[in-house]
């Protein structure tokens, strides 16, 4: 910044410093305006309930991740509230309700693809797009128009699927 | 010094400016109307002569350099000009009558004896009709075309308890409904029938969201005597059914997802704990779904609105006629989920705002893109501050994805928008809020990225820490709320406020109470869902059903939550009745 001149009008350096100021100030006071406004007509929402489930949250965080903590357990072994100890997989026998055979609950969803011969649709349907199903729903729901799962991701990446039975070859029978 | 219920504006004016209203009147607002300016999207002022220099009578010049002098505040009796310094100076120097001035640069009122600024409805109103003028907009609370023909009148709150002769009768009359086993009813363990977790998890939330628990146990959908599968039962060729060699000639086509749903509440809420197979619910769906009926895993909130298109098809075909969904009267599904989505799209260049309404049934938010690129975990991090928040990287909460959604955003110079007012395509904002509330509120978290790369379309999952209260409000992300906003917070019934709402009636406030998390990885992952029943949390994890703290579910990774209105949410009351 250079130094004032002898007489008494600021320089050039000394001005623009002036409206960068004066700019500066009229920023702050607009914010603080706006502040006082939502502060005294109380719109600032319920501050101290919203920093109380914040607090919470981080509590329950640290709560959590703290070892010596009762840990949730693999609840697969564990016994439920009833005091029941269910079977990894489902073991309830019932009709299916396509072909009327005996199925196992816990095998019921491969069954009742194979029984209603889904599978080389499902399979088709799905390369041919994953758009049909987004704009299935976009009408419903416009807001959340995509299918994180869609089979042609899979297929791309080629995965397996979590269990059971791989069909990819072909080689199953049609009922 | 002010109060505030919720949305509604309590105000308390300084004396000086009761004073000085019941003197003159809104007579020198009005004055002041005329000389207000507004540029679009900007900020009102008075201003008499576009080209006017401000200047403070009492300032000498060396003062007019200094930078103590923050705002000009003419008086509005008689219109004279001081700085912030020497506003009390002229009320004082002047008989009573000057003691309010008006900030020319933003359009507020200032008391010069308080120092303070202050409000008034009046002067808002004026600011606002200013505002909405040089936009040619019109008046903001035009009539909206969504409104509701039929307007129920809303009654006061009373809660109501009994008197002592009325106690007498109904110990005598009833006996509470326990449960056998001391847990709440319709807690039961739900079988996988194969990868079937997605499904068992939101079948779990909809068992207890209170307006469809309660539709199903009134027996407002009765499976014994349904219409529909009657109807279904007549027709040869149902053309939701994708069979192949008919498979299926051993009974007539039953397909009902409402009936189906029906069975299973029946079921789960019976008082037998045994884990419940939804095989037919699964069948019937894989009928209504085929594109997505294989045996893989799919995703929960996929099936979600799957299922409530799935009971809104049914019902409504029974009807003949299509109904908008807006207004849910159509299904319970829409009655429950269904809200109304406003957006707004303004001209930057005009102000000119143009609004579109669409209907949803749930809201799915984005998480913060611009999350640091640390891959440090901060959950032992973030106890060592108060409220979450690091140094480097603040906690990714609901209420700031909510703030993100609601935000005003510039939509690019490629998405210029055609404005009615200016008859050439513009940059515009965009700003989505809620126009109208669903009783139950369903939140989806985008954790599943694509990129669509030509060669390999890729999918990653973000298991990033979402905090989420179990109260809601969702009062600053309506509409009249966002309107208001954007007209500077001024005091006027924007979209229609109702001003004699008692608080306990406002539908803003919402109540968690179920929680749909997602672990593992994109292809490889499981559901859970956390049940929030009689203010004790439970684990449903397929068939198993346990009892967690709170914390667990604090912590846990959000994928889906469901929030009911409070005033349909029950507590547990401390005095149950013994016989």
């Amino acid at each position: 910044m250079s130094m004032a001149n002898d007489d008494n009008t600021p320089s050039l350096s000394q001005m623009s410093s002036n409206i960068f100021g004066d700019l500066l100030d009229s920023i702050i006071v607009d914010v603080s305006s706006e502040c006082h406004r939502i502060a005294r007509l109380g719109l600032d929402r319920n501050l101290e309930e919203e920093e109380e489930e914040l607090r919470l949250s981080t509590q329950a965080r640290a709560r959590v991740a703290d070892p010596s903590n009762n840990g949730e357990t693999n609840t697969k072994s564990v016994v439920d509230i009833f005091g029941q100890t269910p079977p990894a997989v489902a073991s309830e026998i019932f009709e299916c309700m396509n072909c009327g055979r005996s199925t196992v609950a816990g095998r019921f969803a491969p069954h009742l693809e194979k029984c209603m011969g889904k599978v080389r649709k499902a399979r088709l349907k799905a390369t041919r797009s994953s758009t049909a199903s987004q704009n299935r729903y976009s009408r419903e729901s416009p807001v959340s128009t995509y299918s994180p799962y869609s089979s042609s991701n899979r297929i791309a990446n080629g995965g397996t699927p979590v269990s059971g039975e791989d069909y990819r070859d072909g080689s199953f029978e049609e009922l | 010094m002010n109060h505030h219920r919720n949305n509604q504006i309590l105000l308390q004016t300084c004396p000086h400016l009761s004073d000085f209203k019941s003197k003159h009147g809104t007579k020198p607002f009005r004055v002041l109307q005329k000389c207000l300016r507004v540029k679009p999207l900007g900020r009102a002022e008075i201003r008499r002569d576009p080209n006017e220099l401000r200047r403070c009578i009492s300032c000498t010049t060396t003062e007019s350099s200094s930078s103590t002098r923050l705002r000009f505040l003419a008086c509005v009796a008689c219109a004279a000009v001081s700085c912030n310094s020497h506003a009390a100076g002229h009320a004082e120097s002047r008989e009573s009558g000057h003691e309010i001035a008006v900030d020319v640069d933003r359009a507020e009122l200032y008391c010069c004896v308080c120092r303070d600024q202050v409000y008034d409805r009046e002067f808002d109103g004026s600011v606002v009709l200013a505002q909405a003028e040089s936009s040619t907009l019109g008046v903001p609370n035009t009539k909206n075309p969504i409104e509701s023909p039929r307007k129920r009148r809303r009654v006061e709150y009373r809660p109501w308890s009994s008197d002592p002769r009325e106690q007498v009768l109904m110990t005598r009359g009833s006996s509470p409904l326990q449960s056998g086993d001391g847990y709440p009813w319709g807690l039961r363990g739900l079988n996988n029938l194969g990868n079937t977790c997605f499904m068992n998890s939101v079948l779990q939330a909809l068992l207890h969201t209170p307006p469809i628990r309660n539709y199903f146990l009134s027996d407002r959908h009765n499976r014994y005597v349904c219409e529909l599968k009657k109807a279904n039962n007549n027709n040869t060729h149902n053309n939701n059914v994708v069979l192949v060699n008919g498979c299926n000639n051993n009974q007539s086509v039953r397909l009902c997802l409402a009936c189906d749903m029906d069975a299973m509440f029946s079921a789960v809420y019976s008082g037998d704990r045994t884990p419940y197979s939804p095989a037919k619910l699964l069948y019937s769906w894989w009928q209504h779904a085929a594109n997505l009926a294989s045996y893989e895993q799919q995703d929960a909130h996929e099936f979600f609105i799957s299922m409530l298109d799935g009971i809104h098809e049914k019902v409504d075909k029974d009807r003949g006629k299509p109904q908008s969904q807006g207004n849910g009267d159509c299904c319970i599904a829409h009655k429950v989920f269904s809200g109304i989505l406003r957006s707004d799209v303004t001209c930057t260049a005009c102000g000119y705002t143009s609004t579109t309404y669409d209907p949803c049934v749930d809201i799915s938010l984005d998480l913060d893109p611009n999350y640091g690129s640390s891959t440090k975990t901060s959950s032992t991090k973030s106890h060592h501050t108060f409220n979450g928040e690091t140094a480097d990287r603040p906690q990714s909460t609901l209420m700031g994805c909510l703030e993100r959604f609601t935000r005003p955003e510039r939509l690019g110079s490629a998405e210029k928008f055609f404005c009615q007012q200016c008859q050439i395509r513009q940059e515009s904002l965009k700003q989505m809020s809620l126009k109208k509330l669903p009783l139950v509120l369903c939140f989806h978290i985008k954790r599943f990225e694509h990129s669509n790369t030509r060669k390999m379309p890729m999918s990653r999952k973000v298991d990033r820490y979402l905090q989420f209260p179990f109260s809601l409000d969702m009062s600053s992300y309506i509409s009249s709320s966002i309107l208001r906003g954007r007209f500077g917070n001024r005091i006027f019934a924007f979209g229609g406020d109702e001003k004699d709402i008692s608080p306990s009636e406002l539908p803003s406030n919402f109540e968690l109470f179920a929680l749909v998390t997602h672990s593992g990885k994109l292809e490889a992952g499981h559901y859970v869902t956390y049940l929030r029943l009689d203010n004790q949390w439970y684990k449903c994890d397929d068939a198993w059903i346990t009892q967690v703290n709170e914390n667990i579910v604090r912590a846990a990774q959000a994928y889906m939550m469901f929030y009911v209105q409070k005033t349909l949410y029950y507590k547990v009351s401390e005095n149950l009745t013994t016989s």
